[in-house]
């Protein structure tokens, strides 16, 4: 089910019941790294939002299907990288949120956004998408 | 997730507890429709237990409030956690959604 690397890895299963080993995961990590409380619980939304969209969206509902998940730091940046490897992102079919229509869904990545000072994508492997998520650090 | 359901001066009081992600929301959605097509519609939920929600978990309520108010009902919220709050804030859900500090605050806004 999950495999928990030596260099800040975790794959996490394409199934719903497997965040909160993910976020478990991910506060030992940003501990480890020392980042804020106050800051945790926003990247753990933004990362679990990212993995929440593959499940739904990259597998589309299939479970056993793999995530990876990667946390690396430095004194200025946090830098995350989310990968799966079922249908690509496609931005031609993301449409951002009207806030003001008390929506139900699609407001993920608004969220993730909210979080997180750089967020991108890459979909140039053969299969999937990898997600790029980057937090500033304050020095001092 | 554990959910307990308690009634309190004729409005159901739903105490969630626990992470509100992915993983909880359809638990969650089938509890209230289930109250709901009961006509149990003077409807509150005491989130002082959870520490976490999603936009799933965001999606579940507000399809609940919708479904409640369609009814002739609602769904009020309370006891937020500082983290949780923030999460209604930047979805602007805070303004929609009845959002009350304590649970006796949010019953007792029933009349």
């Amino acid at each position: 089910m999950m495999d928990e690397g030596s260099e800040g890895t975790f794959v996490l299963m394409s199934e719903p019941q497997h965040l909160a080993r993910l976020r478990e995961w991910l506060r030992g990590e940003f501990t480890r790294l020392n980042v804020e409380h106050h800051e945790q619980f926003g990247l753990q939304v933004a990362v679990g939002e990212i993995c929440s969209n593959s499940i739904r969206h990259a597998y589309a509902g299939l479970g056993g299907k793999p995530i990876h998940v990667s946390v690396r730091g430095s004194d200025d940046r946090l830098v995350i990288e989310v990968r799966d490897f079922g249908k690509k992102f496609d931005p031609q079919s993301y449409r951002p949120p009207d806030l003001e229509a008390v929506v139900e869904g699609g407001i993920g990545l608004h969220l993730v956004r909210q979080f997180v000072d750089e967020l991108s994508y890459d979909v140039t492997q053969e299969q999937g998408t990898r997600w790029t998520l980057v937090k500033h650090r304050r020095r001092g | 997730m554990e959910i307990q359901v308690t009634q309190s001066q004729g409005v159901t009081v739903v105490v969630p507890s626990g992470d509100l992600d992915m993983g909880a929301a359809d638990q969650v959605r089938r509890v209230l429709t289930e109250l709901i097509d009961k006509g149990q519609l003077k409807l509150v939920m005491d989130l002082g237990g959870v520490g976490y929600i999603d936009s799933s978990g965001l999606g579940t309520l507000v399809a609940s409030m919708k479904q409640a108010r369609a009814a002739g009902g609602n769904l009020k919220l309370c006891a937020l956690q500082d983290d949780v709050r923030s999460i209604f804030e930047m979805t602007r859900l805070i303004k929609v959604m009845s959002v009350h500090v304590t649970r006796q605050e949010a019953v007792a806004s029933w009349g």
